[in-house]
C-alpha cells in the first residue's frame, strides 16, 4: 500500500466517521444501530495504519490472497449490520401495530364522548330556552 | 355474557351491510365490532352512516393486524366470546348460535366453522383444496389433530383465546397457523359444519399468484409452531 492511497483512506475514513458521529450528536442516527458502522470504520483505521495485519491475519486464516481476505470479512460484517437490521425493523413493525390498534381503539372512545358530550349540552340548552320561555 | 363478532374489512363497501345485516338478523345478541383496515372505498364512511360500531386503523395492517384489533377490542371490553367472521358476505351468521352452544356445552377454546366436515356448499376453488389439505395433514402429525378446515375464517374463541390472541397473532394468513398454536398450548379446538357461500363481492385477499407463496410461508409457520 503507497503512502497516497493511505492517507486518501484514511482521511475518507475520517470523514466517514465525523459524519456518523455528527448524526448521532444531532439525534439524527440511533446510536445503537450505528454502533457496527462505527466498529467497522475503527477496524479499517487499524488496518490502512497497519498493512502488515492484513497478510498476518490471513495467514492466520489460512486464506492465500489478503485482497479475498478483506472482501470475506467486509461481506461477513456487511451481512451482520442487514440482519441487526431486519431485526430492528421486526420490533418496529410489531410496535407500530400495537400503536394503530390503541389509536383505533382510543379514536372510537373519543368520538363517543364527544357524541356524549354534545347530546347532554343540547339538553341543557333546551331546558335553558324552556326556562327562558315559562318567563 | 358478553358476545362480540369482529368483522375484519379491506374494500368491503360492497358487502359490509348485508354482512352486518345477516349479523343482527340471525344473531341479535352479539355485539358487531367492524375493523375498518385502513380500506381504500367507503367502508369506514358506510359504517358510520349506518351507525355500525368500527374501529378504524390509521395504518394498513393486514388481515392479522385487523382481526387482533378485534380481540384487543373484546379483551378491553370484557368479552367472554369473540367471533370473526369475514366482510365478505360468505359466513352466514345463523351458524353462531350452533357455534356458541358447542363452545359452552363442550367448554370449548375454539369452535371452528368448517366447510369440509359435511362437504356441502362453496368447496373453495381446486388448487385451494389442495393446500387446506396439507394444512390438515399437518395439524394431525405435528399437533396429534387433524383439522378439516384450517383456513376458515369463521372462527369462535373463548376468553381464555382471546388473551391469548392480544399478546401474539401472526400478521398474514393467521388462520392455520393459530389454530395449531393453540393444539399445542392443549386448548381444545372442535370444527362444526357449515355451509359458506362464495364471496358476493371484493377481492379474496389471497390471489393466485400469492398462494404459492400462501403456502410456503404457512407451512413453516406451521413448523416453526411445532419447535416453539
Amino acid at each position: 500500500m503507497s503512502l497516497r492511497i493511505q492517507i486518501i483512506l484514511l482521511i475518507l475514513l475520517a470523514i466517514g466517521l465525523a459524519v456518523i458521529i455528527n448524526m448521532v450528536r444531532k439525534r439524527d442516527l440511533e446510536l445503537k444501530y450505528v454502533l457496527a458502522w462505527l466498529f467497522a470504520d475503527i477496524v479499517l483505521v487499524f488496518l490502512v495504519l497497519f498493512p502488515g495485519m492484513i497478510r498476518s491475519i490471513s495467514r492466520l486464516l489460512g486464506i492465500y490472497s489478503p485482497m479475498n481476505m478483506i472482501f470475506f470479512l467486509g461481506f461477513l460484517l456487511s451481512l451482520v449490520i442487514i440482519f441487526t437490521l431486519t431485526v430492528a425493523l421486526s420490533k418496529v413493525t410489531a410496535n407500530v401495530r400495537r400503536m394503530s390498534q390503541t389509536i383505533a381503539l382510543l379514536h372510537k372512545e373519543l368520538q363517543e364522548l364527544q357524541a356524549e358530550y354534545k347530546t347532554e349540552r343540547e339538553q341543557e340548552s333546551d331546558r335553558r330556552t324552556s326556562w327562558d320561555g315559562s318567563k | 355474557m358478553k358476545k362480540l363478532v369482529i368483522i375484519p374489512a379491506y374494500n368491503e363497501s360492497g358487502s359490509i351491510l348485508r354482512t352486518v345485516q345477516n349479523i343482527r338478523n340471525n344473531a341479535p345478541s352479539y355485539d358487531i365490532i367492524v375493523i375498518n383496515d385502513s380500506s381504500k372505498d367507503d367502508t369506514l364512511q358506510i359504517c358510520q352512516d349506518h351507525g355500525i360500531p368500527v374501529l378504524d386503523l390509521p395504518v394498513n395492517l393486514g388481515i392479522g393486524g385487523a382481526v387482533q384489533t378485534g380481540f384487543f377490542y373484546a379483551f378491553r371490553y370484557g368479552y367472554d366470546i369473540a367471533v370473526q367472521m369475514d366482510g365478505d358476505g360468505q359466513h352466514d351468521a345463523a351458524y353462531l348460535e350452533k357455534m356458541e352452544e358447542t363452545l359452552l356445552r363442550e367448554n370449548a377454546d375454539m369452535v371452528i366453522g368448517s366447510r369440509f366436515i359435511e362437504k356441502k356448499g362453496f368447496q373453495s376453488s381446486g388448487m385451494r383444496r389442495v393446500g387446506i389439505r396439507l394444512f390438515t395433514v399437518l395439524s394431525g402429525v405435528l399437533f396429534g389433530k387433524p383439522i378439516l378446515d384450517a383456513t376458515s375464517g369463521m372462527r369462535m374463541c373463548s376468553r381464555r383465546t382471546i388473551e391469548l390472541f392480544v399478546k401474539d397473532y401472526p400478521r398474514d394468513y393467521p388462520e392455520p397457523e393459530t389454530v395449531c398454536r393453540l393444539l399445542r398450548k392443549k386448548y381444545k379446538v372442535i370444527e362444526v359444519p357449515v355451509i359458506m357461500k362464495e364471496r358476493e363481492s371484493g377481492e379474496s385477499s389471497i390471489s393466485l399468484n400469492k398462494s404459492v407463496y400462501y403456502m410456503i410461508k404457512v407451512t413453516l409457520a406451521i413448523i416453526i409452531e411445532r419447535l416453539r
